[in-house]
């Protein structure tokens, strides 16, 4: 090997030190997560719509649809423009060692990972395009976005791969064992809701402002229609959340408990009892959804989701009460005030994540999913385009609560391995600690990873 | 000439066709014997000659494969029984002999593991296309009714059979299943004690086990499934939506936009309604979902489609019962610290709610299979409407696909420990 003679730059770029790397890194990959989230919803709502338009033999489908494809196609480039600024200047350009040591660990997911785009842009842009052409042929088209969906599954898999294996590592050099390490299929359970979710408040937000923004009666029927579509995507893959969030804890718990710990009764603490709230909220604003658009058509089953409003806004409040007037658990038992809050204590009984807290989680699911029921059975009645401002401006303001979700979460996944980026394995000091040798998948050489400079 | 006097009155030109002539007469008479005292032939055309809807007829091909497979764990039982001993120290003993010594009963033994394990997801399919296509309604609610208490008689053949073999996960499944009888109020703990005939699961609760697998659970399957049987033939087969004059309205819905505004689509011209025929209806009902449009008789149309499901479900019980055959673990005890029980596969979903629930809510964990069993029995007393196109019955589908979704996701997070991950 010759070295070749190249002026260097004196140092590599310091972006304010570790604090203002991890802001701006941390900042993109939300931004990238907000988009990538939508454009993996809309790839697999898509076509589910697309069928079920298909099956109904309703035209409002197909055109909901068909608006779902366009967002696809001018979304996908900007979620995949912010990847490539995370992977390209950012974590290559800052944190390279660490980059690195992901790279050789995850190198057949992220080898799936770039196919599966491959996969996804033919899928998107023929199901796009061939919209009209295919109109005769519906099956085939529908193949195009079943394609599609599949493509997306399995990226949002490849790449739920590394992010567990980041909280909770296995072998590293046993590609089988990377794969299914403990929290990989929680996770990818847990996304692909929340991903659908996240989707149906989108579309219900959009035609919530296109509902009040249209004049014409046609156009308010048909977005009136589409909210209430999008609604009940949201709220319906929501309800599975309380359930598949718990076991996606349940498991860290069981195989990372340092971070588990963090987020339950330590630092992250709060920020938990903010999902918490949010998910609650995200439930309310469902069911008043649900109500005030049955009262707008004056369609049966009112007064039920009118008292499951109220039931969920108490149950949320209650889900919310902090368990300790501390910042975190810690800090009671430092300062001694490890009693009933009765007996001159901090501590709140009845905020107890057992039985109280999962009774709450429980009690969500339960309003949520005999709210959506009675919904149905009363939306037969509904006129569609009668809707009044009051329920559309829920739509809008629900999107925005599952943003901050999003947001919240990913802020406590990340921070909760902190300062380790490969929970017990690598360290953000790129303090290499990983006991065995890597085996490099492409060169089978084995060896150390360079020191950064 | 009628075509069986021409047969009888042909000029026979061998001694095989004289014999085999003689043969066809002498069965034409015997049959005819039979016939006059137990009436058999209109037994025979009542049971084969009927129509049965056309259209998605592969789809309900599942509850004769579901029958089928319900009679191979009958003659793969009964040849168990032959050779497995009900005893604690002699079960296990019993078969380990015929891992190594007799391969006949290895794979017997093979086929009725295999057999419930693909009875189980049959049945499965089979509820769930009678859900999708609504066919617990009005008035065959009683047929689903029927069919609830067999899926749970077969749930409960499947546990049973499972503690049988006392090998380390058969006594871990009876120590955990005959534990849960004891959450229920007031009584639980007697439950648990006549099941286990005493505190702990022992030889009592494997004998008794063993009684109940053997006699109580399929002396009251074949009695239910004569039941089921008998209400299928009394108000026919529903099949699916697609073959009603009902799903061809639901294509001519109330439109969301008004139809000036909608693009053109290709909609299907309902097919002329075929006369009604036995057995529809067999009571008065909605004229639109009485009748199928179009029908086939089930014998020989129905029946051969309902063969080639019946045999590929045999063949692969066939294909594992050789190929895999049925495990044992080491014998039974209960000084091991190392042993991890796993659970069946379909008791996954109830594992990992298990699992989940702390244990201040363990008790109320075990209520939730009990709610869906509930909500299955309740499904065609709430679901009444007229409707039976899937599409067109979002309340109902949505929730139920919810409920299926939600078992499928606990299976899937239950799976790991399956394979040990």
């Amino acid at each position: 090997m010759v070295d070749l003679a190249i002026q260097l730059p004196p140092h590599s770029p310091e972006f304010g030190g570790l604090l203002g790397q991890r802001i701006a890194i941390g900042s993109s990959f939300e931004a990238h997560i907000l988009i990538a989230g939508l454009v993996s919803g809309a790839s697999q709502l898509g076509p589910i719509t697309e069928w079920v338009g298909y099956m109904r033999r309703r035209p409002e489908y197909d055109r909901l649809a068909h608006g779902i494809a366009r967002f696809l196609v001018y979304y996908f480039s900007i979620g995949a423009a912010i990847a490539i600024l995370v992977i390209t200047a950012l974590l290559t350009g800052l944190w390279g060692s660490v980059w690195a040591i992901i790279n050789r660990v995850g190198f057949w997911p992220f080898f799936i990972e770039a196919w599966t785009f491959f996969l996804m842009v033919v899928g998107s842009y023929l199901w796009y395009y061939t919209w009209d052409l295919l109109r005769d042929y519906k099956g085939l088209h529908m193949a195009f976005g079943g394609l599609l969906a599949v493509a997306s599954f399995v990226q949002v898999m490849m790449i739920d791969v590394i992010a567990s294996y980041m909280l909770t590592p296995s072998q590293p050099n046993n590609p089988l064992r990377v794969f299914l390490n403990p929290t990989e299929y929680p996770l990818q359970i847990h996304r692909t809701v929340a991903n659908l979710a996240y989707m149906g408040f989108a579309v219900a937000a959009f035609a919530g402002f296109r509902y009040l923004r249209s004049k014409d009666a046609a156009k308010r029927a048909f977005f009136d229609w589409a909210g209430s579509y999008g609604m009940i995507w949201g709220i319906g893959m929501t309800l599975m959340q309380p359930i598949v969030g718990y076991s996606y804890a349940k498991e860290i718990q069981l195989h990372a408990y340092g971070a588990w710990y963090k987020m339950m009764q330590g630092t992250l603490s709060s920020e938990f009892l903010g999902q918490i709230f949010l998910l609650g909220l995200m439930f309310l604003a469902g069911s008043y959804y649900f109500w005030r658009r049955l009262h707008a058509s004056n369609a049966p089953n009112q007064g039920l989701l009118g008292l499951l409003t109220v039931l969920l806004a108490v149950t949320t409040v209650f889900a919310t009460l902090p368990a300790h007037l501390a910042f975190t658990y810690n800090q009671v038992l430092a300062s001694g005030k490890d009693r009933p809050f009765w007996e001159g204590g901090w501590v709140n009984p009845f905020a107890a994540m057992i039985p109280y807290k999962v009774g709450a989680l429980i009690a969500y699911s339960v309003f949520a999913i005999a709210g959506l029921y009675w919904y149905l059975r009363g939306q037969r009645e509904v006129v569609w385009g009668t809707a009044r401002a009051v329920e559309q401006w829920v739509l809008i303001a629900s999107v925005f609560m599952v943003a901050a979700m999003i947001v919240l979460m990913g802020f406590i996944r990340e921070n909760s391995r902190y300062p380790d980026v490969i929970a017990g394995q690598v360290q953000l000091s790129h303090q290499q600690v990983l006991s065995q040798q890597l085996i490099s998948p492409v060169t089978g050489l084995s060896g150390t990873l360079p020191p950064p400079p | 000439m009628s075509e069986n006097r021409r047969r009888l009155t042909d000029p026979v030109t061998s001694d095989s066709q004289v014999r085999v002539r003689s043969l066809r007469g002498l069965s034409r008479i015997a049959y005819a014997w039979l016939d006059e005292r137990t009436g058999i032939r209109s037994m025979v055309r009542k049971g084969l000659y009927e129509a049965v809807p056309r259209r998605g007829a592969w789809a309900y091909t599942l509850g004769s494969a579901t029958l089928l497979l319900i009679v191979n764990q009958l003659i793969t039982g009964i040849f168990l029984t032959m050779i497995y001993v009900p005893s604690t120290t002699e079960g296990w003993e019993s078969l380990n002999w015929i891992r190594g010594h007799d391969e006949f009963a290895s794979i017997v033994r093979g086929m009725h593991l295999w057999g419930a394990y693909v009875l189980l997801f049959v049945l499965g399919l089979h509820m769930v296309r009678t859900f999708f296509s609504g066919s617990y309604k009005r008035p065959r609610e009683t047929n689903w009714l029927s069919g609830v208490v067999l899926f749970v008689l077969v749930l409960g053949l499947s546990i049973t059979g499972a503690m049988l073999p006392w090998d380390q996960a058969a006594y871990w499944t009876a120590v955990v299943v005959t534990n849960i009888p004891s959450y229920t109020p007031i009584i639980g703990i007697y439950l648990r004690t006549l099941w286990r005939g005493g505190e702990f699961a022992g030889p009592i609760t494997l004998l008794r086990t063993y009684g109940i697998h053997i006699w109580i659970l399929p002396a009251l399957l074949f009695a239910f499934i004569g039941i089921h049987l008998y209400l299928l033939r009394k108000h026919a087969e529903f099949g699916s939506y697609v073959n009603y004059r009902g799903f061809f309205r639901t294509l001519h819905p109330r439109p969301v936009i008004p139809p000036a505004e909608q693009p053109a689509l290709s909609e299907p011209v309902p097919p002329g309604q075929r006369e009604l025929e036995p057995p529809y209806p067999g009571v008065p009902t909605d004229d639109e979902w009485a009748a199928p449009l179009e029908t086939d008789d089930f014998y020989p149309d129905q029946t051969f489609k309902d063969a080639v499901v019946s045999l590929i479900c045999i063949a692969i019980v066939f294909a594992f019962g050789i190929g895999i055959g049925a495990p044992l673990e080491a014998a039974a005890t209960q000084n091991t610290t190392t042993y991890t029980p796993v659970p069946e596969w379909f008791y996954l979903p109830l594992d990992q709610l298990l699992v989940l629930a702390p244990k201040q809510l363990i008790s109320l964990a075990l209520w939730v299979p009990l709610f869906g069993l509930l909500l299955l029995v309740i499904l065609p007393f709430v679901d009444r409407g007229r409707e039976r196109n899937p599409f067109e019955r979002p309340a109902v589908m949505i929730v139920g696909g919810l409920i299926v979704l939600f078992m499928l996701v606990l299976t899937a997070l239950g799976s790991g420990r399956l394979f040990n991950l």
